[in-house]
């Protein structure tokens, strides 16, 4: 059995805003969500890079105490993007509890947050708290805490999936998701991702000298996707969801869609865990294309992972000129955030369906002079305005993970 | 601290901490405030911290997992306070 798969609600939280109009205005404006890097009392004082893609506006989550006990930070950004598309889709509650619906949803490390305080008891020896650590603390910091807060706040019964693959996290759960919905195994899935506010990931991308450290006093001009000045990534948070529902049913019941995932990709580069790899990455974008049984000419949009390091950008360059030439627009959406980690799949397809739906593709900030050895792409350089019919959106994360994955613009599903 | 006095600290730490509404002393803690074993384990690492001021034993923590009632808790409380007191 393989049936389409479409989305039929989204939400987004990202450091440019939450509610669409907001994001899509800034887009359109240029505006980056990128800010100085906040003083943790911790780590910040050692960190060289001075910048973070940040979520400063607040969030009204009006959760009870019932299920926030359970919930770090990070659950916080998730079962909200959930709760969103769950009331956007106009799913019965019968059905949301009916086993048929699924979650799959991760974050890169739990909540780093939580994780911390219990660190603090350990190293400072406090007797006194030691009790306090418990099964709490684990429910809040373990791996799959978004995915199993989700089914716990909505009393979701179908598979989770817990993806935890860092920079591929939320783009696998929509991937896997997508796979759920088209071969039976589920009739919907929430998908998607969430990551903190969390200098522990800006000190590792740091002693990897990966991280943005020449525009701490302008944060707003970096990262610089594919720029010949740019040096390296921006941490950014955020938490983003989809609601993927197979077409026929999605569509006798008038649910509006979004857009239709037509194909997905995931492999490994089979060697080492950091270093970007030619032959992965356009395997990946490969694969993705013949799952979805369309010619690389019918892609208009490319949404690059593009996170800004001196060598990820030139791989990521090659592999897209491979396998597309210089015919589709190339953004780097990360210019306008930063790197929202786990987050960053989900949150760049929603900003592509977005694009899509109100006839523009944004440039990528920050692009002054392009890297030579990116230059065969056609970058989006400014505001276009253009009508898009497919768009692929790539991830690749540490470990060696790729995703690609292909979604045709809701004007286009019939 | 008199029996009024941990029945009046338990009411202020359920209703400030665990968001009870009007609780009452006899009320079914689970069923009619959706008291779960999540919040057993909160709630004895604050009746360790601010009434009893020790650690209970595993064995003393295994006694409370038959608690219904808000008088139960009170009662567990006596109980464990009066026993170590011997």
């Amino acid at each position: 059995m393989k049936r389409r798969v479409v989305i039929t609600a989204c939400s987004a939280i990202t450091p440019i805003g939450y509610d669409k109009d907001t994001i899509i205005e800034n887009l359109r404006l240029g505006r980056s969500g990128v800010k100085p890097l906040r003083d943790d009392g911790l780590l910040t004082r050692h960190i060289h890079s001075r910048v973070f893609g940040t979520v400063d506006y607040p969030i009204e989550y009006g959760f009870k105490r019932h299920f926030t006990k359970t919930m770090g930070p990070v659950a916080y950004y998730a079962c909200q993007v959930a709760k969103d598309v769950l009331k956007r889709s106009g799913l019965s509650q019968d059905f949301i509890t009916s086993g048929r619906l699924g979650v799959a949803f991760g974050s890169t490390h739990g909540s780093p947050t939580v994780q911390r305080e219990i660190y603090k008891t350990f190293f400072n020896d406090i007797d006194s708290k030691f009790s306090s650590i418990g099964a709490v603390d684990y429910l809040r910091s373990m791996v799959h805490t978004t995915a199993v807060n989700i089914t716990r706040m909505f009393g979701i019964t179908g598979r989770v999936i817990a993806s935890s693959t860092a920079c591929t996290t939320s783009s696998q759960s929509i991937g896997y998701g997508y796979e759920m919905v088209k071969y039976g195994m589920q009739d919907a899935m929430i998908c998607g991702g969430a990551d903190e506010y969390d200098t522990t990931t800006v000190a590792v991308f740091d002693n990897l000298l990966a991280c943005s450290v020449n525009y701490n006093t302008t944060p707003h001009c970096t990262p610089r996707p594919f720029d010949t000045n740019r040096d390296g990534l921006v941490v950014g948070e955020g938490g983003g969801a989809v609601l993927l529902e197979e077409y026929d049913s999605a569509k006798k019941r008038g649910a509006v869609i979004l857009g239709e995932i037509i194909g997905f990709a995931c492999n490994n580069n089979g060697g080492d865990l950091i270093l970007p790899n030619l032959d992965g990455i356009t395997a990946t974008l490969r694969l993705a294309l013949k799952d979805a049984k369309i010619t690389p000419s019918d892609v208009d949009f490319i949404s690059a992972h593009a996170t800004a390091t001196k060598m990820g950008d030139v791989i990521e360059a090659q592999a897209i000129a491979a396998v597309y030439g210089g015919k589709p627009l190339v953004t780097g959406l990360k210019s306008y955030m930063g790197h929202t980690m786990g987050t960053c799949g989900v949150i760049e397809l929603i900003l592509t369906t977005y694009m899509m739906e109100r006839g523009f593709i944004a440039p990528t900030l920050n692009l002054e002079n392009v890297d030579e050895r990116c230059s065969m792409l056609r970058h989006t350089r400014e505001l276009t305005d253009t009508y898009t019919k497919i768009g692929a959106i790539q991830n690749f994360a540490f470990g060696g993970v790729n995703t690609c994955l292909l979604v045709k613009n809701a004007g286009e599903v019939h | 601290m008199t029996k009024v006095d941990i029945q009046d600290k338990i009411l202020a730490i359920l209703t400030e901490d665990f968001e009870f509404e009007k609780p009452g002393l006899d009320d079914n803690l689970r069923d009619d405030h959706g008291f779960d074993s999540i919040d057993a384990i909160e709630l004895l690492g604050k009746i360790e911290l601010t009434i009893l001021g020790f650690s209970l034993t595993r064995e003393e923590k295994e006694k409370a997992m038959g608690i219904r009632t808000i008088n139960d808790i009170v009662a567990y409380i006596e109980d464990i306070k009066h026993s170590r007191s011997k």
